[in-house]
């Protein structure tokens, strides 16, 4: 297909830093028709910001236009018609942003039961032949469209991404923007790709920002990963797939079960964007709290003798301690969050989490009182004569509960059987345990090479965790108690900010209680803010610093600082403040809070 | 420290280590004759290794840390008396007295009184000092506690009394017939000086510069027989047909303080339904400032203990004994209890609770030599040693007559000689194996506080080295802290190596730190930990008198437990990263300080096992305290890791290091990040081609000459400098058009 575009060309374009490929598509139609997707692209309008250091290389813009146009030429005969004609072409930096007029075509409609969501997962290694397309499908969701409609989605998104790996060859299309619609398009595993289509409807709700839907797609993903493996590696098991979709089907429809709040899915809107998905929020700990939970980590450290066994602690939803690598630690954070802590435990009978869904506090229903999207007991569709019986829904609602000993069970993974997940850093599969004091929850992950007798060396470890380490988990958890400042208390009075080190993926932000008392303009200025810092992130490998500060319509100030890996996004609501007044507030909540990082004038 | 003495095996090792080109060469003999061996063929390279095998032996033995493997009766012990003794064999001698008060062994004739000093430092070579008494009887004699007056009990009624320097005589009679004198001794309180125990009671006398005596207070007690010490100022009474009713007394500064009557505890049995205590079967020891009372009690075959407070007198249980015959001793607030028939002693701490003892009954041992007390001994030991051995070759153990000094002193009546009693640490501790336990048992001792302090170390390093499970190591660590911050809080703990921590100050990261302490010379420092407990010269004996308290401070501990096993356990540093958060929790719990270069340690060994996680919690959460050695550490670290090294750059900024924040940022390409930062700052003395350079190496022109422009207004006189000449050429040359 469209692998071969791995051009010197291209890549010369992409040399200043391979960044993303964001194209909008204002307007765009396709035929429809079941086997080919004919994406009538009329005229590309290039709208790009030069950097100013760019701007002198000009030369080297035009030299590679020519490549460049060769390529496009290839791939126009390889997947798309497209009867613009190329002089109205013109790219002359990277990290431009593509805008795309389909003019002539109308598409069909998808929204056939009126739902706003499509997501889908297809592998581009698959189908590769005429007839055979439908192996391409991995998951789609709804499941219950046509095969035609699924491969009219496919199609169109297969056919955007060879066309945009031209120029982009390390990192394609991440975006498309029609007019009724948004394509979010994320590569989860090489070729192995995840494209989410959401409904742009009149409603203010549906205003989002992409690397939202984008973080929600990643974190599917990589739950998927750490529960049953990488897709590829579950389609070499299996080529024909039937396993892959066994898997894949009840794990994100139980993920999206998660989003929805009443009969609708609610994706992160722009209320969420003082929010990171895909981070870990932290507790902060006093230095005497720290050395004590240190102390439990290395008693936990060596539960399972000679082996190392890794942990994690977490406090209500917050994060205390971690052994794991910053990827491991935000995917099983995100796991605990949303099924292991005390918060999620009790969850089936108080619907309210502040950290989980706090932006919809005036729309959260009752979880489980929402109708859920495939219940337990629904027998599970695509089961390509697999035993489906198997499969192992691990974010299923309410199948964690805690038992005498203060381990936390379940029967996911069978009777008795101890949950196992999979660890990207070290490669390994571990036992998971999970132990709850209050709320306090302990997340031990114990290899499997330690555990030679099965079910009897796990009761060993969990005897030697109540032995060795209950003292411990009591001292800590009083610890932890007495210096708990509650929900609002990492809220700064006068401030809404968000704090995201992308180094150690940990974020922190105001109270969502307290985000959703700022006025819409100001959330949504913000929610520009952040987009306009995505591209610019997106554009450069290299961290670089940044400020950038908006005014808002209704006079707030929306403030986003950049340092080195640290990103600060704050909103100002105070109409009378000067610009120089919101650059000392944030110097000021800088000094104060972040030991200086951002204090950058 | 000592493991050596712990373990046979690195005894073994250390005797091959010195002999090691014997070894060799015996070695050698056999495998080149190894077709034709035969009997004594490498007769003569068998001997030299022989010999010096047995040699080492002997120096080892001779020293006290080589205990077990002794000389003398070559058995196990963990209590000693020592050659040299103190030799009190005067001609004609009368009888030999002890004066405890003034802790003097006295030894008359018929008209002259020697008096030895005992008082620790127990010297066995001091001269006697010479008083002349006028004739007659002597049933006991005692100094006045100023030394100046000499008292001599002549008879049941009559005591006499000499002034030393005045010469003046005076002699007090009680009444003859109804009453009769028991003994009588001096006393520092302030109502009386001088107390006289008679069968009808006890008189109080004020004893004034001339000798004069006045009757100050009289109490009425009948008293079979008395018994008093001076270290716990307390006087016992005994009276009734058992002796087993005790009135006491205190005569302390304070005053005297008349304690409540109370009944010894006595067992009957059929044979005997009334046993008698005696004077002999009841001790007073004080340990740890606490007075106790021991009493035999023969049919039950139980020492009893009671403990003395104020206004109670408490009975704390009972030790069993397997002697009829019994006598204690307090070494180090030790109470041993020697066990006569059976010629063994007991140690037993009584600080603790359980009235277990500290270790197993073993004999009171003999030995020759004792190297590490004084050093004019080390310098002769290896001619005296040899004579005295010969001299002392009758020794009996535990003879009859034998007498127990209070606290520690044995005197042989027949061999005319006077020895103190010491404890072997070590073969304590290598006997022990509760090490937490034994631990507290040796952060208890203050005799031989060095020696306790060096066999802490090597308990606790042995334990990490072993790889104990982190929660016993933990125990032992905390009773190690606890023991520091109390003796610090007491005030008992001195800084004693003033010239060593001056001497090495963490100042510039851990390199220079090595080699200056080895340029000091002085031993703890300069020394690996190997030779650490040698007794090896002056520096090291100096040590040992100042040092008041076995108190291992955090900083110490760093250096020669964690610093010392690091190179070893470099396969296992998350075990001792494990350890290093105990200790450090434990140090935060009792509020003390450590070496910052714990912390470059752990930064080291996290970063080493590549657990790049955690370090950052570490350092975000301040367990690990920001210095500039840690951020330098981080830095050198985040070579692996970029994460790792941004920490560093972090804890620079937020220690306001300009100067090595900004080279490391422009080290890191940052050159315009950290050019804006220099500005703010208004730091000059990163040198400015650092950003030139780096800029030319960019490539940018335009920074090139922005970077000149900001230098130039930043540095006064900077445009006079070769560097504005060169880069501004360079500037030139490549592009006309950019304008400075």
């Amino acid at each position: 297909m469209g692998n071969e575009t791995k051009s010197s060309g291209a890549s010369s374009l992409g040399g200043g830093g391979g960044g993303g490929f964001r194209a909008k598509m204002e307007h765009y139609v396709y035929s429809g028709e079941k086997k080919h997707v004919l994406a009538g692209i009329g005229i590309f309008t290039v709208i790009f910001g030069i950097p100013w250091y760019l701007m002198n290389r000009g030369s080297n813009n035009h030299r590679s236009h020519q490549d460049y146009m060769e390529k496009a030429d290839k791939a126009r005969k390889a997947r798309l018609s497209s009867s613009s004609s190329s002089d109205k072409f013109s790219i002359k930096a990277l990290d431009s942003v593509v805008r795309v007029h389909p003019q002539a075509m109308g598409m069909a409609s998808m929204n056939s039961n009126g739902e706003s969501l499509k997501l889908c997962v297809f592998d581009l290694r698959r189908g590769q032949n005429e007839g055979q397309e439908l192996d391409k499908i991995l998951f789609f969701y709804p499941p219950d469209v046509s095969f035609s409609t699924q491969l009219s989605v496919i199609g169109l998104s297969e056919g955007l991404i060879t066309f945009t790996r031209l120029f982009s060859p390390e990192a394609a299309c991440e975006v498309i923007e029609a007019e009724r619609h948004s394509h979010v398009f994320y590569e989860a595993e090489p070729d192995i790709w995840m494209v989410m289509v959401v409904e742009k409807n009149k409603e203010i709700e549906a205003i989002w920002r992409v690397d939202a839907l984008q973080k929600v797609l990643k974190e599917v993903h990589s739950l998927f990963v750490m529960f049953h493996g990488s897709i590829r590696s579950l389609l070499d098991k299996e080529p024909t797939g039937g396993l892959i979709r066994s898997h894949l089907y009840p794990f994100i429809t139980d993920y999206l079960n998660d989003l929805s709040v009443g009969k609708k899915l609610q994706l992160p809107s722009f209320r969420e964007t003082l929010k990171e998905r895909g981070t870990v929020q932290m507790l902060t700990l006093a230095r005497d709290a720290a050395l004590e939970v240190q102390s439990l980590v290395g008693v936990l450290d060596s539960c399972a003798g000679t082996l190392r066994c890794h942990s994690l602690i977490l406090f209500h939803d917050l994060l205390v301690s971690t052994t794991l690598s910053p990827d491991d630690t935000v995917d099983l954070f995100t796991y605990s969050v949303m099924r292991l802590t005390s918060n999620a435990l009790s969850s089936g009978t108080s619907s309210w989490s502040y950290l989980r869904k706090g932006t919809s506090l005036s729309q959260t229903s009752s979880r489980s009182s929402s109708p859920q999207l495939v219940g337990s007991s629904d027998p599970l569709p695509l089961g390509n004569g697999n035993d489906a019986g198997r499969v192992i829904r691990p974010l299923q609602h309410n199948k964690w509960s805690k038992g005498k000993d203060g381990f936390l069970v379940t029967d996911i993974w069978g009777k008795d059987a101890t949950p196992t997940i999979w660890l990207q850093q070290s490669q390994e599969r571990v036992h998971l345990l999970a132990y709850q004091h209050k709320c306090l929850t302990l997340v031990l992950l114990v290899p499997t090479v330690a555990i030679v007798n099965g079910e009897l060396d796990i009761s060993f470890v969990k005897h030697q965790v109540i032995e060795n380490a209950s003292a411990k988990i009591l001292k800590v958890e009083e610890k932890l108690s007495k210096g708990w400042g509650g929900e609002n208390a990492y809220h700064v009075s006068g401030y809404r900010y968000l704090l995201v080190d992308n180094d150690m993926e940990v974020s922190r932000a105001s109270p969502s209680g307290k985000v959703a008392t700022l006025a819409k303009e100001t959330l949504l200025a913000i929610n520009k803010l952040r987009e306009t810092v995505d591209t610019e992130k997106s554009r450069t490998k290299q961290e670089k610093e940044m400020e950038i500060c908006i005014r808002a319509k209704n006079n707030a100030w929306a403030i986003a600082r950049l340092t080195r890996g640290k990103e600060l996004y704050m909103a100002l609501e105070k109409a009378s403040d000067t610009l120089l007044d919101a650059t000392d507030s944030v110097q000021s909540f800088s000094n104060r809070y972040c030991n200086g990082t951002f204090s950058m004038d | 420290m000592k493991e050596k003495n712990s373990t046979t095996a690195s005894t073994l090792g250390r005797i091959l280590a010195t002999c090691s080109k014997q070894a060799k060469d015996y070695g050698s003999c056999v495998a080149s004759k190894v077709h034709e061996v035969e009997k004594d063929l490498c007769l003569k390279e068998f001997l030299a290794l022989k010999n010096c095998m047995q040699h080492t032996v002997k120096i080892m033995s001779s020293r006290p840390s080589s205990s077990q493997t002794s000389v003398g009766s070559g058995a196990l012990s963990h209590a000693y008396i020592q050659h040299p003794s103190l030799h009190c064999n005067i001609p004609e001698s009368r009888g030999l007295f002890y004066d405890d008060a003034n802790r003097l062994l006295i030894c008359v004739t018929s008209s002259q009184v020697f008096s030895w000093e005992t008082a620790p430092p127990f010297n066995p070579d001091v001269s006697p000092s010479v008083d002349s008494v006028p004739e007659g009887p002597i049933l006991s004699v005692r100094f006045s506690l100023d030394e100046k007056v000499i008292a001599v009990q002549r008879s049941d009624c009559e005591i006499q009394f000499f002034h030393r320097e005045t010469k003046k005589k005076l002699t007090h009679k009680c009444r003859a017939g109804s009453e009769s004198i028991l003994g009588f001794f001096w006393s520092d309180s302030p109502l009386c000086d001088l107390a006289v125990v008679k069968t009808s009671g006890m008189d109080l006398f004020a004893c004034d510069s001339a000798m004069n005596l006045r009757l100050v207070e009289t109490k009425k007690v009948n008293v079979n027989w008395y018994i008093y010490t001076h270290e716990s100022r307390l006087v016992l009474l005994a009276s009734g047909l058992q002796c087993k009713t005790i009135t006491g007394f205190q005569l302390s500064t304070a005053g005297v303080v008349r304690l409540p009557k109370f009944e010894m505890t006595l067992a009957t049995t059929e044979s005997n339904s009334k046993p008698i205590i005696s004077a002999g079967d009841v001790h007073l020891v004080t340990v740890y400032g606490r007075i106790y009372c021991l009493q035999v009690d023969r049919e039950a075959m139980l020492l009893h203990t009671y403990r003395f407070y104020r206004d109670a007198v408490v009975q704390q249980g009972s030790l069993p004994i397997y002697s009829s015959k019994l006598s204690v001793s307090v070494v180090d607030n030790l109470l041993l209890v020697h066990q006569i028939d059976a010629k063994v002693v007991i140690i037993y701490d009584l600080f603790v609770d359980s009235r277990a003892p500290v270790s197993a009954p073993l004999p009171l041992l003999w030995r020759g030599y004792q190297g590490s007390d004084s050093s004019s001994q080390a310098a002769n030991k290896e001619n005296k040693s040899p004579e005295s051995s010969t001299s002392n070759e009758n020794i009996v153990m535990y003879e009859d007559a034998w007498a127990f000094l209070v606290p520690d002193l044995i005197l042989d009546q027949t061999n005319k000689v006077l020895w103190r009693v010491h404890l072997d640490l070590e073969a304590i501790s290598a006997s022990s194996s509760d090490r937490t336990s034994l631990l507290e048992f040796l952060q208890r001792r203050k005799l031989e506080a060095n020696k306790a302090k060096q066999l802490c170390l090597g308990i606790a390093r042995a334990l990490i080295l072993e790889r104990r499970p982190a929660t016993q190591v933990t125990q032992a660590i905390d009773v190690l802290v606890t023991a520091y911050s109390y003796s610090v809080k007491a005030g008992i703990y001195k800084e004693l190596k003033n010239e060593k921590t001056t001497a090495t100050p963490p100042t510039d990261g851990a390199s220079p730190d090595n080699e200056r302490g080895r340029a000091s010379g002085s031993s703890i420092d300069g020394e690996e930990e190997v030779e650490m407990d040698l007794p090896s010269g002056s520096s090291d004996e100096q040590q040992e008198s100042q040092l008041s308290s076995p108190a291992i401070s955090p900083d110490e501990l760093y250096k020669f437990v964690f610093a010392s096993v690091e190179e070893t356990m470099v396969e296992e540093s998350d075990y001792l990263v494990a350890i290093i958060t105990e200790f450090l929790r434990s140090i935060s719990a009792e509020k003390l300080k450590v070496d910052l270069n714990i912390y470059v340690m752990t930064v080291r060994l996290l970063a080493r096992s590549k657990r790049f996680a955690e370090l950052s919690l570490f350092i975000t959460n301040k367990i690990i305290e920001p210095s500039k050695e840690v951020a330098l550490q981080l830095l050198e670290s985040g070579g692996q890791n970029l994460r790792v090294r941004k920490l560093g750059l972090d804890m620079l900024r937020q220690l306001s290091l300009h100067h090595e924040y900004i080279s490391s940022l422009v080290q890191d390409g940052y050159y315009l990040e950290a050019l804006r930062y220099a500005q703010k700052r208004k730091v000059t003395s990163v040198r400015s081609s650092l950003f030139l350079e780096a800029a030319f190496a960019s490539n940018d022109m335009q920074h090139l000459a922005a970077i000149l422009r900001v230098l130039s207004e930043l540095i006064p006189g900077f445009k006079e400098t070769s560097e504005y000449y060169t880069f501004h050429g360079l500037l030139n040359e490549t592009s006309s058009s950019v304008a400075v």
